[in-house]
């Protein structure tokens, strides 16, 4: 159907009308073709919802001839066949069957009408109402296309594709999160100026969202998209806090206090975070109860001391730094040391070491349930109490028949007076031999608590037994290997401190710090964000630095914040750091010292993860 | 608040005067000041004369304390026509940008949801009631305007009487910012009603002394999808002319993204930007693209160029089919032999954007159809199910 094109020579010339005179035949075919396809989302692009429904109404078409052309009729069938579609029976399938053959060979169809003219003309048919509806039916449809041509970039019918998918949340918006369907997260401080907009990237993205809010006024609510799941309760209120993280995956906590007083600070931003990361937990763990505690997020138990029989296997041993003994007689005032379950239901590992080099550990050989590999998890954690000493964990690996060809490893942690959760993570081992490779996790089999005088913070009053050094008292409960998890549960937004007004920086730094430890010990997966001082500007502007050690200088907008917490929520590298998080330094002009080479944050690169990569974890 | 209506021009209130004949077809009979600079640069094709007025803006910014007693935050922004193709993509780049994204719809029986879905504020006003618009835009920084009037309804009525109330009424209130969205080549072609309102449009804006950003658009990539991708996956007719007009096809996500950039960018202001895709089309080209993808042909039905323009000639004869004149009037583009592109370079530096950021519209449609025809795998694949309990 090709015609030549008709030069603009002015007016209606005889090409054009000729060329009409054929496309009224053309039209006309297509007349015959459209009637059979019209339907009220003729044009709107939904396939996936409009295949089925199209597809019977070409069978429900032919119906139509065989029987009656009056419109209403095979309208309320179709309907009425669709709307048994979604139950299940045998009809139904029976009706799928022929559809399936239609599509597969479209010219069948054809045959069928033209062979049943002789029933179609009845009285009926010629019934010019019904005549009229139909033909105006398809005029409208022929015109709307043929209409739609002198567009150019227009969408012919913006109204029916207002509620496409595709369109609004579709497949190929860049927002779209593969995992985002079937993650809930519960945004802690839903109206705050981070919260706000944490808020509106999530439902972008298509993420179920709960958001905590004090109160449920009216001008809260409209602050947050209509589909947000509104939980009304308070930080420090936990019946509520429990309803609210009920079938919640994540939280983003970015509440804050609203002043700098210390009570406010002291319950929004330590027990508050607390608390939070607690209900969590114990809904992680109320969870896990369920699955008989076979969840990916249990710790696994490697040494309990409840029992006196528990202690058992623990092995106390004496040493000396100094392999000259001599030396070490020297100035030998004695080294005592005893494990010993006390009557109060501890386990206590106690004594002194006067010693010069001396050191007393207490080692016990591993063994762990079948199955399982230290690998899969992430550190240890251990429940002690005591004096406030601080002691030296250490790892061995090596093959277990030959001791001279085991290799050792480290970490340093601090108790504190009374009883705490210490985390160690495997990462923060280091070989005692500075050759070693680094701590694999999978052939530690012994594990060894030394305590050595050593570095220790010194007493006061050294006449004090209890306070001298060389003394110490460890309580053990429990230790713990904590599970490797890929991602992070729990996305704290801290701060640097350095928008703080001075006087009140100790305070709010300190209220902020309890918080995060908080959250650290609860055994959550967790990330904390300390960002600059916050600008209200548009996000994705400038490129960020990303640094551990709280040596940044300048301000981050809202809305990067915002969007490194949503990011942060399906990254691997993010789970278990801290980090600080500001805009890069832009000289003034004539200034740089360097060049610039990071990248603006865009759709093409996913900044977050090469920049936590090279974090440190578990800080 | 402290605006005075009074300021708006008295004939805002008064009912336009419609044009009466046919053939001059932009009488709009509202020229308040005597036309200043570039008035009625009439072009004559086809024999009919095209008189250009200009009207100026008159309204002033009534009183600077407003601006000064409560500054508005910049991250506050108006959007309107904000349920339209580009304007969804608007907002929700703003919003995820971290805008607050305030839109401008008009009241509907069913509601934008989506909007509020996305955070977006939803305020009720039609451009069409100039009384409406001051309220919506008290305490806005910037105005995005996506606003174009829909196929169905006379295009003078929101495009150009609708357009100028708003931007009168932006003047009025002080806002910073007005970023227009315009048709690429709307200059050349003052015969097409809706170009002509455009370049009209932008020069009033030019003239009304607003910090402006004019952006001048081809075509959007997903307008193809309701016209090429998905007749050919439903086997449908697909309609297509044989203008050998190339335009250079879009992303709307592309666009709002560019337009952010512009709208922050201070080296662009009271500019006019032209953004166009990386390549340019014919339908030809694009119906053949979408067969490919597809794996089917596609049931093509040809109208040419000339068949348009006879029944644009003849519908423009009548008082009730003018609209529909109107509408077919792109066919004299169409048929001019134009080429709808830009060459980006240079807007892509002045931006700061990576040429390879940019969707083509290979991979845009190899994107749509990838996924619809998993989808429709899904769905065969589940029909199949049902069929094992029969």
């Amino acid at each position: 159907m090709q015609f030549g094109r008709v030069l603009t020579s002015g007016g209606i010339g005889i090409g054009s009308s000729a060329s009409s005179a054929n496309t009224s035949l053309v039209l006309f075919k297509n007349c015959v073709m459209t009637s059979y396809q019209y339907g009220p989302n003729l044009t709107s692009p939904s396939l996936s919802l409009k295949r089925p429904s199209c597809l019977p109404a070409n069978g429900e078409n032919k119906e139509q001839e065989e029987t009656s052309p009056s419109e209403p009729k095979p309208k309320s069938k179709s309907r009425s066949r669709s709307g048994r579609r979604g139950t299940k029976g045998k009809k139904k399938d029976t009706d799928i069957v022929p559809e399936v053959e239609a599509e597969k060979n479209v010219p069948v169809p054809i045959p069928v009408q033209s062979s049943q003219p002789a029933n179609l003309l009845n009285l009926e048919d010629v019934n010019p109402v019904g005549l009229g509806r139909k033909s105006r039916q398809i005029f409208d449809d022929v015109w709307r296309k043929f209409s739609g041509l002198g567009q150019i970039s227009r969408t012919p019918t913006i109204p029916a594709n207002l509620e496409d998918p595709i369109f609004i949340r579709g497949p190929m918006c860049d927002f779209t999160v593969p995992e985002a369907q079937d993650t809930t997260v519960l945004v802690v401080g839903a109206t705050s100026r981070i919260g706000r907009i944490v808020i509106r990237k999530l439902m972008l993205r298509g993420y179920n969202v709960k958001a905590l809010v004090r109160k449920d006024d009216p001008e809260v609510l409209d602050m947050l998209p209509r589909s947000v799941r509104v939980v009304v309760g308070d930080v420090g209120d936990l019946p509520t806090l429990r309803e609210a993280v009920r079938g919640c995956n994540k939280i983003i906590y970015c509440a804050t206090a609203r002043t700098t007083i210390t009570g406010d600070l002291n319950r929004v931003d330590n027990q508050g975070v607390s608390n939070v990361a607690m209900v969590f937990q114990d809904y992680y763990n109320e969870l896990a109860q369920l699955r008989a505690g076979k969840s990916s997020k249990s710790k696994m138990l490697l040494a309990k001391f409840k029992t006196r029989k528990s202690l058992n296997e623990w092995e106390v041993r004496k040493g000396n730094y100094f392999s000259d003994s001599s030396f070490a007689l020297q100035y030998d005032e004695g080294i005592d040391a005893e494990f010993d379950f006390n009557d109060e239901g501890e386990a206590v590992f106690s004594g002194f070491v006067s010693t010069r080099g001396g050191y007393v550990e207490l080692s016990k050989r591993l063994s762990l349930p079948l199955g399982s590999t230290l690998d899969r998890y992430d550190g240890l954690l251990l429940s002690v109490g005591g004096n406030g000493r601080s002691y030296i964990l250490i790892l061995e690996t090596g093959p277990l028949a030959d001791t001279t060809q085991s290799k050792k490893y480290y970490s340093r942690f601090n108790t504190k007076l009374g009883f705490c959760r210490i985390r160690v993570p495997f990462s923060s081992f280091r070989p005692i031999k500075p050759d070693d490779p680094p701590l694999d996790p999978f052939l530690v089999h012994t594990l060894t608590i030394r305590f050595e005088p050593k570095r220790q913070k010194p007493g006061e009053i050294i006449e004090d037994r209890q306070q001298d050094p060389r003394n110490f008292k460890l309580i053990m409960e429990f230790i713990k290997a904590l599970p490797t998890g890929q991602e992070t549960d729990f996305i704290l937004v801290s701060c640097t401190g350095s928008a703080i007004e001075p006087t009140r920086r100790e305070q709010v730094l300190k209220a902020k710090r309890s918080g995060e430890d908080a959250l650290r010990r609860s055994g959550l997966g967790y990330t904390i964000v300390r960002p600059g001082p916050l600008q209200e500007e548009p996000g994705g502007q400038r490129a960020l630095i990303f640094d551990q050690g709280n040596r940044i200088t300048q301000s981050i907008s809202c809305a990067d914040v915002a969007d490194i917490c949503v990011k942060a929520l399906h990254d691997s590298t993010a789970r278990n750091k801290s980090f600080d998080v500001c805009y890069e330094y832009v000289a003034e002009q004539g200034q740089e010292l360097y060049q610039l080479v990071a990248h603006l944050p865009d759709k093409a690169n996913n900044y977050l993860t090469p920049a936590l990569s090279v974090l440190e974890k578990n800080t | 608040m402290a605006l005075k209506l009074g300021s708006l021009p008295p004939h805002l209130c008064s009912s336009p005067t419609k044009a009466k004949n046919p053939n001059v077809s932009f009488f709009w009979g509202r020229s308040l000041v005597p036309p200043l600079a570039d008035v009625s640069c009439s072009t004559a094709s086809l024999g009919k004369s095209y008189a250009r007025l200009s009207i100026t803006c008159t309204a002033q910014t009534v009183s600077t304390s407003i601006s000064q007693g409560t500054p508005v935050r910049p991250t506050s922004i108006l959007v309107v026509g904000a349920t339209g193709t580009l304007g969804r993509q608007v907002v929700r780049r703003a919003l995820d940008e971290g805008y607050d994204v305030r839109c401008l719809v008009r009241p509907r029986p069913a509601p934008a949801d989506f909007l509020r879905d996305w955070g977006a504020v939803v305020v009720n006003a039609d451009l069409g009631k100039p009384e409406t618009i001051p309220a919506t835009l008290i305490g806005i920084h910037t105005v995005v305007d996506c606003a174009t009037g829909r196929p169905e309804e006379p295009i003078r009525k929101v495009d150009w009487e609708g357009k100028v109330a708003l931007i009168q009424c932006a003047k009025a209130m002080g806002i910073q910012k007005y970023v227009f969205y315009s048709i690429h080549n709307c200059d050349k072609h003052p015969e097409v009603p809706l170009m002509e309102i455009k370049y009209c449009t932008e020069k009033f804006l030019q003239d009304s002394g607003l910090n402006y950003n004019i952006i001048r658009l081809c075509g959007f990539m997903q307008g193809l999808i309701g016209q090429y991708a998905v007749p050919i996956l439903e086997e449908k007719s697909v309609w297509g002319t044989d203008a050998p007009t190339r335009i250079a096809y879009m992303d709307t996500q592309d666009i709002a993204r560019l337009t952010f950039m512009a709208m922050r960018n201070e080296k662009t202001n009271n500019k006019v930007m032209e953004f166009a895709g990386p390549r340019a089309w014919t339908t030809q080209e694009v119906i053949t693209l979408c067969e490919r993808l597809a794996g089917q042909d596609a049931n093509v039905t040809t109208v040419p160029v000339s068949v348009l323009r006879f029944t644009r000639q003849l519908t423009r004869f009548f008082q009730w089919t003018n609209d529909v004149a109107d509408r077919l009037a792109f066919t004299e583009v169409l048929s001019s032999d134009t080429v709808f592109s830009v060459p980006m370079t240079e807007t892509y530096n002045l931006l700061g954007v990576d040429q390879k950021d940019i969707v083509t519209l290979e991979k845009y449609l190899q994107d749509y159809f990838t996924n619809i025809l998993k989808k429709l795998k899904d769905l065969k694949a589940q029909s199949k199910q049902m069929d094992i309990f029969i």
